[in-house]
């Protein structure tokens, strides 16, 4: 946890060049050893974070299926110190937990002040948080303002916390998406301006046509160009409950992470809603866990009907091994996981919106005591049941959203591990913090042999439904990379598979495993999941791919609990 | 002699579509076989197919310029048993509360019952319909997919109740 944040200045970076309108670490007739430290610095980081340079179009790290010979932008995994080590990246993290998708009264359907949301995600555990209401019109016009100093003053409430703004972006031709940026002074400017220009319900620009994708990335290149002019330091993206109604194809994926590599890093692994799926038997709500209920419609690509359902309160996206995700990874390009609350109206809760109607306000007044429990709200609040552990340098905004942007995450549901270090090394490196961490790419000759070694920390303590979760079983998941696909709407890759099940005993508290990758003769990349062992079923791909992979959810009778998973990040293997 | 005839309307909405045409229909929804089909030509939207016995009309408006390949292309998915979701069909109104998988293939056009991520269903598996059965055309059969539902019960992969797609959450 962490604590003493202390201060979170953001000065405005921005340095007039001579006889140039650009920023000085942008523009490039400048050497860089000629630049004033601090603007060498941003220089730096905007080369790593793919925002630079000529690798930005086709910014990955591996060169598979890049063409050109553009330089690779490193946006992942590369630390500006190692950028020419073999293995970079090692050392230790501070692991900070998250949340990046929380609904306030500034969503027509939700209800809570900020102060509400924070204050319990940070009870559950959570170190930071990011705040994303609704992009609509009320809240262009009214919510995006009034949030700010909600947010402002939660920051000075609860020193210790990590409080983003946000938005939720109703993506042009897509599904929604978390939007947010460094805090700073124009932190409200920018998501204002992004949101006006670029939100589909602001715009009317939600069916799947080309010029709506058209649209999505030109609001991908405005957050590049904010944080390439300095005006926020960080911006970053990701794709909410992506498989959900199946509007997400997959050439839209491709065409955000390529227009804005380093801001448009991922996708929830998991959605939120997951008390959706506790069966009225139970008392709980009787519809589907991650409120995953729909089937197709017009504007949805050709998946198979098993998207639209969660498995093992995963995005079938993420969950089918040898899927989307896989073949995305399958590029050699990053593409990272979340797990979130999505939190709006939380279940159980005795609460009710201060006003019934929105329309009026542009937002809710504060709630007030109903006095009866609400049994049909599908929501937990944030780090009650889902997190997501960021690998962090300090305890700073800009060290979480490079943890994020890195790839530095794992995460799980119902407090499933208390903790996961797992690396890539040379087979029989021994020394402390080395080898090439979660989201990371290790780089070595042909026949170089390697080692996966995971390292877990069992829960000892309760979760929040008061009991100490079992880690039975972990999963080694390795995949070729095989570079850019034929179709770009390709949404499964035939060379990922479960290659190794380990079988976690009990009465430990802490297990390490550790998996002799081989000789390495071509680029790869390699994830590890683990179970509670509750739920199980042959994978979409088949059982040669994914023998005990997660069970697809019953909608009405899915309890959480009893259904625990964690994912991690890859970690990559580049042969030269 | 079954007359299949596809049309278009360029609707937007897969349910607000299913219901004008139910509408229209009448009393005669339960005489014939008729879908919506989600195309993507020209661009993406919700097209019909009919399936008409001997003996029934209906009249239909006429298709708007632009979309007669996607009617035609309808047409061809319901004929060829390859696509289209159907709302209007023989048997629907007795699909009520929970019926067996042979009570639903004795009561109804439909052929198959398939089970998405469970065991496959025998004759006895109690199907939970919710009021809502929707098959769909794959293969050359008209086939009601499901998934596990409470109780080792299948209920059908279309709920009653949807989020709108395009709602906030």
């Amino acid at each position: 946890m962490g604590h003493g944040h202390g201060h979170h200045h953001h000065h405005d970076e921005v340095g007039i060049g001579g006889g140039s309108d650009l920023p000085a670490a942008l523009d490039l007739s400048t050497p860089d050893d000629e630049l004033r430290p601090e603007d060498r610095s941003r220089r730096a980081f905007l080369r790593r974070a793919g925002l630079l340079g000529a690798g930005v179009a086709a910014a990955g790290a591996l060169g598979a299926g890049v063409g050109g010979g553009a330089e690779p932008a490193s946006a992942h995994g590369k630390d500006d110190e190692h950028d020419h080590a073999s293995f970079n990246g090692g050392g230790s993290f501070k692991w900070l937990a998250g949340d990046h998708h929380i609904h306030t009264h500034y969503s027509s359907d939700g209800m809570y002040r900020v102060i509400d949301q924070v204050q319990h995600g940070r009870a559950h555990g959570l170190d930071w948080m990011v705040i994303t209401d609704h992009g609509s019109e009320a809240h262009a016009k009214i919510g995006v303002d009034k949030v700010n100093p909600e947010i402002l003053a939660a920051r000075e409430a609860l020193k210790d916390t990590l409080v983003f703004q946000g938005l939720e972006w109703n993506i042009p031709a897509a599904e929604h998406g978390t939007v947010f940026v460094n805090p700073g002074k124009n932190e409200l400017s920018v998501l204002k301006q992004f949101e006006n220009n670029f939100d589909s319900s602001v715009k009317a620009a939600g069916d799947s046509t080309p010029a709506n994708e058209a649209l999505a990335i030109s609001g991908l290149n405005f957050l590049a160009d904010a944080v390439k002019r300095g005006k926020v330091e960080h911006a970053l993206f990701l794709a909410n409950h992506p498989a959900r109604n199946g509007i997400d194809s997959p050439h839209e994926i491709r065409g955000w992470r390529d227009a804005a590599p380093g801001i448009a890093i991922g996708m929830e692994g998991a959605p939120g809603h997951q008390a959706g799926g506790l069966s009225k038997a139970k008392g709980g709500p009787g519809a589907a866990r991650g409120a995953y209920g729909n089937s197709p419609s017009a504007n949805s690509f050709p998946y198979p009907l098993e998207s639209y359902r969660t498995w093992g309160g995963f995005d079938w996206f993420t969950a089918t091994v040898g899927g989307l995700w896989d073949s995305l990874l399958a590029e050699g390009k990053p593409w990272w996981i979340t797990a979130n609350s999505d939190a709006h109206t939380i279940f159980l809760e005795t609460a009710v919106r201060g006003n019934s109607d929105f329309n009026e306000l542009g937002y809710y007044l504060d709630p007030v005591h109903g006095g009866t429990v609400n049994t049909t709200n599908v929501d937990f609040w944030p780090g009650y049941y889902s997190k997501t552990h960021v690998g962090a340098t300090t305890d700073s905004y800009l060290a979480v959203m490079d943890g994020l942007r890195l790839g530095r995450i794992w995460v799980d549901h119902g407090g499933l591990l208390a903790g996961l270090d797992m690396r890539v090394r040379k087979a029989g490196d021994r020394s402390k913090d080395g080898g090439t961490p979660l989201g990371g790419t290790v780089s070595v000759k042909k026949g170089t042999a390697l080692e996966l070694v995971i390292s877990i920390d069992l829960a000892v303590l309760p979760n929040w439904a008061e009991f100490v979760p079992k880690l039975a079983r972990v999963d080694v998941i390795r995949g070729k990379v095989t570079g850019k696909p034929a179709d770009k709407d390709a949404f499964t890759t035939p060379n990922t598979r479960v290659e190794k099940s380990f079988e976690v005993g009990t009465g430990q508290k802490k297990v390490s495993f550790t998996y002799a990758l081989g000789r390495a003769e071509q680029s790869y990349y390699v994830r590890v999941r683990g179970t509670d062992g509750n739920r199980k079923g042959p994978g979409y791909l088949g059982v040669s791919v994914d023998a005990e992979g997660p069970a697809i959810d019953v909608v009405g009778d899915a309890d959480p609990w009893a259904d625990l998973w964690f994912y991690t990040n890859p970690i990559w293997v580049e042969t030269h | 002699m079954t007359v299949h005839v596809g049309f278009d309307r360029a609707d937007k909405d897969v349910r607000a579509a299913e219901h004008w045409f139910v509408e229209l229909l009448g009393d005669q929804r339960d005489r014939v076989v008729a879908c919506t089909h989600l195309l993507r030509v020209p661009s993406s939207h919700v097209a019909f197919s009919i399936a008409l016995p001997s003996g029934v009309s209906v009249e239909l408006p006429p298709v708007p310029d632009g979309l007669a390949a996607a009617a035609a292309l309808a047409r061809e998915e319901h004929l060829s048993g390859q696509g289209g979701r159907a709302f209007a069909y023989p048997g629907r109104d007795a699909l009520v509360g929970t019926l067996s998988v042979a009570d639903i293939l004795s009561l109804s056009a439909i052929e198959r019952v398939t089970v998405m991520g469970g065991a496959p269903a025998t004759p006895d598996t109690l199907v939970e319909t919710r009021d809502h059965v929707r098959p769909l055309w794959m293969a050359g059969h008209l086939t009601l997919v499901t998934l596990p539902h409470v109780d080792g019960r299948i209920a059908p992969f279309e709920m009653p109740e949807e989020i709108p797609c395009c709602s906030l959450h």
